[in-house]
């Protein structure tokens, strides 16, 4: 029954829903506020995001006749559901993660894409010519920054012994320090940023939903309260993809004790979560959007033969 | 097999109504059609049911960002019809009231183009220095955006000596900030994976299609209306008129913001070397029968007003030939080739404004289709 309850919990308010929503939502909002002064602007206040998303679940649900279909209105829960399902794999307490299976890197690199199956999805399912040609370009893109992210998450796992285990990477880098400053993962560390800034769908790899050539691509027909999920499932993946950077390359939680004070793992974990946004938001606001065909160019050259050196050298040396 | 895609009437990446049909075979464009004629308001017929006074003030009007340069073509071409001379200091105020046109439009341009790439940050600081622009605008003509010095016989406002060092302030915020752009669009990675090698027009191409302004000058078209004919003070001020040779989509974002710093330099000369004296003569309210041209240089280029008055208050006709109809042509060789990607970045480097560029449609009333007149037919209809 405790057990029970336990999980309730751990799915509904830590680190599940409430918390997830919330850290996302936030962290977007500080996102918005950095972009805002890194271009002149004063920007939104950082609670901005929250109102958005409140508003929108007060809207009309309104569904164009051309897309209302069980896909393009089941996909918005779909990928919020596996987002939240990414969350409970990840240990951000304690080395422990609220759910364990076997090879939890799989599963999570797994469940990370399904937002990106479902946007695809949703592109085709809206009947609208930008959504489709956005879907078109998000597959393109999703091979091109895929390949990165897997080459370096598995050049982590090879380090910890290939062990495909969060909670045994984290108890590695307790012990061996940060996998970020292993000499052979440094390339890996930058390789799965790039790979995030393509996942995360921000300039300079916001091809799929340039506002400038097809309005915002997949999410064109969505409005309401199916946007509103769509926009805290979009923060919690800025969240927990951040999150699995933090944990392959920056140690995890570690709890502190600093002045008789014990500070629970978590603080550290979101410090280290906010400290990728703020590079994350940094690097949106330094350059111009790709096209596409140079988009899979960059990906499969540059970040992915990074990520295939550390592999190389994990394995080697 | 190949596709037409419609650009427009309505589509995010245009900023106003025009239509473009571009038929492609994969990502690759084979082929491009225009279509304009969706904001039409008929000016020209309207400039000849008012007197010349009033009518100023509907020329300014035909376009929001180069309405000092319309006002200046429009009373260019009236003064000439008319033999109206204008007052050396009023010549000076001209020159200031176009450069800072030029400054503001450019940079305004700039900001477009930064957001068509995705550039928001740039877009932003581009429209930020603008304001630098529209201040002095404010400053000395009274508006920020519908400001003219100019006016039928000299210059609406004098230039006062008390607003001299605040111009010259931001003169320099300009020159400073615009240095730095030019570097920063010339080396920033990803502006140029957007822009370098992308709707290339030739310099062949540009002369065939009688490109104008900075669209031809980017392809190395030695060609200003400021410098091969003289209008207001443009003859006694120093300036070079800036060229590049790639006639790329960078060729035209450089030549724009190398155009401000010689803007910028321009106005100073024109501070220094304005004499004291009247800036209006006296106006006539009935102008003998006669007919001129008045040539500018806009912002997007070669500006041309023709009139012909007929011994009253009103022009018998005017003709607007305004510089973006002129560029749209140069759309054609510059997207085939392309990519769908490109179209949004190399529509926006001509620098289109679509409200100047609308004609006549001409409309069958029974089908109620519209039809191209040939050149043939047009000249049977001027016998």
């Amino acid at each position: 029954m405790i057990e029970t309850l336990g999980y309730i919990f751990a799915y509904f308010v830590f680190p599940g829903i409430l918390f997830a929503s919330a850290v996302g939502l936030l962290f977007m909002g500080i996102d918005r506020k950095i972009t805002g002064h890194m271009q002149h602007r004063i920007g939104p206040p950082i609670w901005q995001e929250f109102l958005d998303v409140g508003k929108l679940f007060c809207k009309e649900d309104v569904t164009p006749a051309a897309a209302n279909s069980f896909v393009f209105n089941f996909v918005p829960l779909l990928s919020f559901g596996a987002l939240i399902a990414v969350v409970l794999l990840l240990p951000i307490n304690s080395a422990q993660p609220v759910l364990t299976s076997v090879a939890d890197l799989i599963v999570i690199i797994y469940l990370l894409n399904i937002p990106a199956v479902c946007m695809m999805l949703a592109g085709y399912a809206s009947g609208c010519p930008f959504g489709t040609a956005g879907s078109a370009r998000y597959v393109v893109q999703l091979f091109g920054y895929e390949l990165a992210f897997v080459i370096a998450a598995l050049a982590v796992a090879a380090k910890a012994g290939w062990s495909l285990s969060l909670s045994s990477i984290v108890a590695y880098q307790a012990q061996n320090g940060w996998m970020a400053f292993q000499v052979a993962l440094i390339p890996a560390a930058i390789a799965i940023l790039i790979a995030a800034q393509g996942k995360l769908l921000r300039v300079p790899f916001d091809i799929p939903e340039a506002e400038s050539e097809i309005v915002h691509g997949p999410l064109t027909e969505y409005s309401g309260p199916k946007l509103a999920i769509l926009r805290i499932a979009y923060d919690i993946e800025l969240f927990v993809v951040a999150a699995v950077i933090v944990v392959l390359f920056f140690g995890g939680p570690v709890p502190h004790t600093i002045g008789g004070v014990y500070i629970p793992g978590v603080v550290g974990f979101l410090i280290k979560c906010f400290g990728i946004v703020v590079l994350s938001a940094v690097i949106r606001n330094i350059a111009a959007r790709l096209r596409i065909d140079q988009a899979l160019k960059f990906f499969w050259t540059f970040p992915t033969l990074l990520a295939a050196i550390s592999l190389f050298l994990v394995m080697v040396v | 097999m190949t596709f037409i895609i419609p650009i427009g009437p309505q589509h995010p990446a245009l900023e106003e109504p025009t239509h473009i049909r571009v038929e492609v075979k994969g990502e690759e464009i084979v082929g491009v059609d225009l279509r304009l004629g969706y904001v039409h308001r008929g000016i020209e017929k309207a400039l000849t049911e008012r007197p010349y006074a009033h009518g100023f003030y509907l020329a300014q009007r035909v376009c929001g960002i180069c309405n000092a340069t319309h006002s200046l073509a429009f009373t260019r071409a009236v003064e000439s019809v008319a033999g109206v001379e204008c007052p050396d200091r009023a010549r000076y105020i001209r020159v200031i009231d176009g450069e800072l046109e030029r400054i503001h439009s450019h940079l305004l341009w700039a900001g477009i183009a930064a957001h068509e790439i995705g550039f928001t940050t740039l877009f932003m600081l581009f429209w930020r220095d603008r304001e630098h622009a529209l201040d002095m605008r404010e400053l000395l003509f009274g508006q920020r955006i519908y400001a003219t010095g100019t006016y039928l016989g000299g210059a609406r406002v004098d230039i006062e000596q008390k607003h001299i060092p605040q111009l010259i302030r931001a003169l320099a915020e300009l020159e400073k900030s615009t240095k730095h752009y030019i570097d920063v669009c010339t080396s920033d990675r990803t502006v140029i994976a957007r822009c370098a090698g992308i709707g290339v027009l030739t310099k062949k191409e540009a002369r065939e299609l009688c490109a104008a302004g900075p669209t031809a000058r980017a392809s190395g078209v030695d060609f200003d209306i400021r410098r091969d004919d003289p209008y207001a003070a443009y003859d006694e001020i120093r300036f070079d008129v800036v060229t590049e040779r790639n006639g790329d989509v960078l060729a035209k974002v450089v030549v724009r913001l190398r155009e401000i710093l010689e803007s910028v330099e321009i106005i100073r000369q024109a501070i220094d070397a304005m004499p004291k004296g009247p800036i209006r003569a006296k106006f006539p309210e009935n102008v003998l029968e006669n007919e001129a041209v008045g040539r500018v240089e806009a912002p997007r280029g070669e500006l041309m007003y023709y009139v012909r008055s007929n011994g009253t208050n009103k022009p018998e006709r005017v003709r607007i030939r305004t510089p973006s109809y002129a560029n749209w042509p140069s759309i054609r060789p510059m997207l085939v080739g392309g990519t769908i990607a490109e179209i949004p970045i190399v529509v926006a480097s001509i620098d289109p404004c679509f409200s100047c560029t609308d004609r006549v449609t001409i409309v069958d009333a029974k089908t109620g289709k519209a039809r191209i007149v040939t050149k043939d037919e047009l000249r049977r209809l001027r016998k």
